[in-house]
């Protein structure tokens, strides 16, 4: 063995450097497998017409134009956007109420029925009715065409709710003892010293939340049939995928379609430095060790 | 007789005094408890309600004006039905490519940027490769129909100034599945592969030393140090990949057009156009129902695999 490795060890001093080499090389070239779609998108949204009825589609810019994207701001792409945005902030809000609330609570040490609970709660991560019932269920309480639809039934992500719970029952006791003692009511203690204790937390799972309500398409498509009421990805949708041949033209439509397609990815390229932030200090391993 | 007696009381005075501080923390608790009403609410109606409408699969609701209950009429429909047979031919074939690459690939990416010694480039690849992954489907599926577009798009143009003739991907019955599982990569491994970086990062650096001091290798610490200290986060991610594979569902309902439906529809996107679009509620149930219990089944399944071969299991 340990000749073996010794042999190896002084072999590596060449092979090693051409395998470091080869593995960078290969990483940059996975990074911008990643990396070039998203410039084409950009920068073809960028671009004048001229330019996209020569090319198709652009990677490097030849000559830059905000045209297209007046050309939204006009347009019922615009009204699209607005919904997005509404529908985003009032879902994120109510999933923040709804998951810090509980969260809080079922990060107690001696909650009653407490095992009970988190069963209940995880139970659904791995059971799943199937798309019908949930419908049914929506269609039931009323909520079709009304974006109560959007913002009620996909409120609470168990995972979501795992991480806030997990982040604050690692809050010191004696922290929350000494507030009790102190006189301060249970909702005192939340807001006074939980949610400030929770921010990064509170911050991360706000962020989620944000992202998943804007990229939601499906639940749009099965409860939205008002098409004034539609968000940015289902108009996004109808415009790449409305017909087969809308995949294939080689319209000179291009650069106005790219320039959609930015619209509906910003929030999240915005977000993006932030989310990875959380990721990288290993907020999301405990989760998914949970 | 008499400490018999005494025991009794004792045990009684127990239990009364339990039950004494049960009430007196349910007091306490209190506020708590009420806190906790309206996610519980949540829960019930939009998680456990869905449940127990999953017995509409033996019933003919939606197909006439009173429902009744029919047994395993829906079950039988299924089976003898051709459009079933195709959407879990379709379903497996899409998931078993799925799971074959998107499994192994992270935990290989994962490695290989652990041993990337340019400090700057690991910053880069680690800032850029799950960006994808926030991207809605939507977003995803204009991406590929702009990189897969006949004439003018980039892959084709490589396809034909290498002389080839371009090939219409998005609506071709030979390549749209090998699109549905690039673009499920394309999004997806990247965050697969960060998890696992995330788990590198909080292996102890002695286990690295130590393995120096007895003379280990490169390749010997990434085989004898650093991929044992993955078993357990890959157990857990090959067990939450297998439980969603079959459920491939918004990938293909945004992706796919007529042309393809007969490679690309799914058990879930056959249940939503029975369901929703022809109204035959009870049948679109049973093919959901189907597919939680086949879906059960692997996960269990998987399970016991994952206990053997890597010696813990997740449930």
């Amino acid at each position: 063995m340990s000749r073996e490795s010794s042999g190896t060890l002084q072999y590596t001093s060449v092979g090693r450097k051409v395998f470091n080499i080869a593995n960078a090389l290969f990483l940059f070239l996975v990074s911008m497998a990643v990396l070039i779609p998203l410039l084409i998108v950009i920068v073809t949204s960028l671009s004048p017409d001229s330019v996209v009825a020569r090319e198709g589609y652009v990677l490097i810019p030849q000559g830059i134009t905000f045209e297209n994207y007046t050309k939204i701001f006009k347009s019922g792409y615009m009204s699209a956007f607005r919904n997005s945005i509404i529908v985003t902030i009032s879902s994120t809000l109510v999933s923040m109420v709804l998951t810090v609330v509980m969260g809080y609570a079922m990060a107690q040490k001696d909650l009653i029925g407490k095992k009970f609970l988190i069963r209940f709660v995880v139970a659904t991560m791995v059971l799943d009715a199937g798309i019908i019932p949930f419908y049914l269920v929506v269609k039931n309480l009323g909520m079709i065409d009304s974006y109560l639809s959007l913002i009620i039934p996909t409120a609470i992500s168990t995972y979501n709710l795992i991480l806030m719970k997990n982040y604050m029952s690692s809050i010191p006791t004696s922290l929350i003892e000494a507030a009790r003692i102190d006189g301060c009511s249970e909702l005192g203690i939340l807001f006074r010293i939980v949610i400030p204790v929770s921010i990064p937390i509170i911050a991360a799972v706000t962020l989620f939340y944000t992202v998943s309500h804007w990229n939601n398409y499906l639940h749009v498509v099965m409860f939205i049939n008002d098409s004034s009421k539609y968000t940015l990805q289902v108009l996004l949708r109808q415009l790449i995928f409305q017909s087969e041949s809308a995949i294939s033209s080689a319209s000179a439509l291009n650069n106005f379609k790219m320039a959609v397609m930015v619209m509906t990815m910003i929030p999240v390229l915005i977000l993006y430095p932030f989310i990875q932030r959380y990721f990288i200090s290993g907020i999301m391993l405990g989760s998914i060790k949970e | 007789m008499s400490t018999n007696t005494t025991v009794v009381a004792e045990k009684g005075m127990v239990k009364q005094k339990s039950r004494s501080e049960f009430a007196r923390k349910f007091h306490r608790q209190k506020p708590i408890l009420i806190l906790l009403i309206p996610g519980i609410l949540w829960y019930i109606i939009f998680k456990y309600t869905p449940m127990l409408g999953a017995l509409a699969a033996f019933t003919d609701y939606g197909t006439k004006a009173k429902i009744s209950f029919i047994g395993f009429e829906n079950f039988i429909q299924l089976f003898t039905s051709p459009g079933f047979w195709g959407a879990f031919r379709n379903t497996l074939i899409i998931s078993f490519c799925n799971l074959l690459f998107y499994f192994p690939l992270p935990i290989i990416l994962a490695l290989l940027m652990n041993e990337l010694i340019f400090v700057r480039l690991k910053r880069l690849v680690q800032f850029i490769v799950y960006i994808p992954h926030f991207f809605s489907w939507v977003v995803v599926g204009a991406i590929f129909a702009m990189l897969l577009s006949p004439s003018e798009g980039i892959v084709n143009q490589i396809i034909m100034s290498l002389g080839g003739d371009p090939i219409y991907f998005m609506a071709d019955q030979n390549w749209f599945r090998s699109v549905l599982v690039g673009s499920y990569m394309w999004r997806d491994v990247g965050y697969g592969t960060i998890i696992y970086i995330a788990t590198i990062s909080t292996i102890d650096v002695q286990l690295y030393d130590a393995a120096t001091v007895d003379g280990a290798g490169y390749w010997q610490k990434m085989l004898y140090v650093t991929l044992p200290s993955l078993k357990s986060t890959i157990a857990t991610v090959l067990l939450l990949t297998v439980a969603r594979v079959l459920l491939i569902f918004e990938q293909v309902l945004v992706m796919y057009v007529p042309s393809v439906y007969s490679v690309s529809e799914v058990l879930t996107t056959y249940s939503f156009t029975e369901g929703l679009l022809n109204g035959n509620i009870g049948y679109a149930t049973a093919v959901s129902l189907f597919t939680a219990v086949v879906s059960a089944i692997l996960v269990i399944g998987c399970n016991k695999i994952s206990k053997k071969f890597l010696g813990e299991g997740i449930i």
